[in-house]
């Protein structure tokens, strides 16, 4: 007992310290960090860009247009024939400029200025100047941080536009996608674009991703394309953040060794908060 | 004798070792604010400086290993605040501590700014290693790992171990210096 209260009038106030600092670093992670990327955009705002930089994308959106217009295309065609026809999926946004990137070197996120306080939530679908970026993972009331599709762990349900072949987009941590397809021979080839397609759960459908830059029939288990991303993700400046209802629940039986999509196990509800 | 009832007179924000905490504190407050940035000139392919690793190592040079693990601890909790719960920084950032702590650099080693730099680059590629060894793990063990295959995990950990080692080495006196001069000077004080 003695031993004790010397060892406590000795060392309380360094034990103090060390219990202070392990459960305030405790609590930070439990909120995901609200407070320090709070502190973050605060103090970064006189850096964050002015709407008149929005120029230097105009080749992006060019892009995205052109890409609009063959999926359009398709979509025309397919209707001919289709009497049931759903209107478009994607609704207006927030728009929000990007005021940071992921605080590691293994993840793809980006942060953007705008957070629970405008209406962003989790699972919001977020696009750029060219189509399809990520979702949001995390929000704080003004910051939110999205996943990119360019992260290993992110997984996209995806189709080629021109001939509906379906696969899954898979990010391979540095700025570029490929695409695994469901099929053996899939009807594919080289300048293809690549939109998200109507089984996907996570992302509301004919969003623009990318043009088919290489294809490698030849890989085992599928067959697997190399997808160039039509947005730059790497000096992104500004994205829209879409509202979506992601639909975690399916009632779909899911096949075993079935690849979940983008970090969502349907049992478990999010893998990665 | 006065300068002891000198000192435990003052108010308890001007007391050294409150002054002291709160200085720590606003050191590593400024590290977290520093790591989603990607200021010009601190980005080499895609990859900025780990500043938590340089506060860690500064920390750790001249204490023991407890406290070494203790700082890995707390701002590799942090740092899965920022990012993600899983992998967990923690384990290299505790790793880290108790490494350098066991170096023993002022036995040994000269003080300088180069000998500190060259252990932030070994700790860095070690920092690395242990979020690609337990990603590794988490791929080999799990079914449902949505990580990629073993071979492009290890050829992206080659890449960023790299570049953070280097880019973290070079920016690591701009923050061990002015840290070692202010705990130089209240370990003198006290």
């Amino acid at each position: 007992m003695f031993a004790l209260r010397r060892w406590w009038t000795r060392h309380a106030l360094k034990a103090g310290m060390v219990t202070l600092a392990v459960s305030s670093a405790w609590l930070l992670r439990a909120s995901d960090g609200a407070l320090i990327y709070e502190a973050y955009n605060w103090l970064t705002r006189p850096l964050q860009p002015g709407l008149s930089r929005e120029q230097q994308f105009e080749n992006s959106y060019i892009l995205e247009l052109q890409q609009r217009i063959v999926e359009l295309e398709n979509q025309n065609r397919s209707l001919q024939t289709m009497a049931d026809y759903e209107a478009a999926a994607v609704q207006e946004g927030v728009r929000a400029a990007v005021i940071g990137r992921a605080a590691d070197h293994w993840w793809q996120q980006v942060v953007l200025n705008r957070g629970s306080r405008q209406g962003v939530a989790v699972g919001h679908v977020v696009t750029g100047p060219g189509g399809l970026i990520g979702r949001v993972i995390a929000v704080s009331p003004s910051t939110s941080r999205v996943l990119l599709i360019s992260d290993p762990t992110s997984r996209v349900g995806a189709k080629v536009s021109r001939s509906r072949a379906m696969g899954v987009v898979r990010g391979q941590s540095n700025n570029r996608v490929v695409i695994e397809f469901f099929e053996k021979l899939p009807d594919v080839k080289t300048g293809d674009v690549i939109v998200t397609s109507s089984y996907s759960r996570l992302f509301p459908r004919d969003i623009p991703i990318g043009r088919i830059e290489s294809i490698d029939l030849t890989k085992s288990p599928a067959p697997e394309a190399v997808i160039q991303l039509s947005s730059p993700l790497s000096i992104l400046e500004w994205a829209m953040v879409h509202p979506f209802e992601p639909q975690e629940t399916v009632d779909a039986p899911v096949l075993p060794g079935a690849t979940p999509e983008n970090g969502v196990v349907p049992e478990a509800g999010e893998a990665r908060p | 004798m006065t300068s002891v009832a000198r000192v435990s007179s003052l108010p308890i924000w001007r007391q050294p070792w409150a002054v002291n905490s709160m200085v720590t504190a606003a050191s590593v407050l400024v590290c977290l604010l520093l790591l989603p940035s990607r200021i010009p000139g601190m980005e080499l392919l895609g990859v900025a400086p780990h500043w938590l690793l340089i506060w860690v190592v500064a920390w750790s040079i001249k204490r023991n290993q407890w406290q070494g693990a203790m700082a890995g601890l707390v701002l590799g909790l942090l740092q899965d605040a920022m990012t993600a719960p899983h992998p967990t920084h923690t384990l290299s950032l505790i790793v880290v501590g108790v490494l350098t702590a066991r170096l023993q650099k002022q036995r040994y080693l000269q003080e300088d700014i180069v000998s500190v730099a060259l252990i932030v680059f070994a700790m860095a590629v070690i920092a690395e290693t242990v979020l690609a060894l337990q990603i590794s793990f988490n791929q080999l063990v799990s079914a449902e790992s949505l990580y990629p295959p073993l071979g492009s995990i290890w050829l992206y950990h080659q890449r960023i171990a790299l570049s953070s080692a280097i880019l973290s080495s070079l920016w690591a006196p701009a923050l061990y210096y002015p840290l070692n001069r202010w705990w130089d000077r209240y370990s003198s004080d006290a």
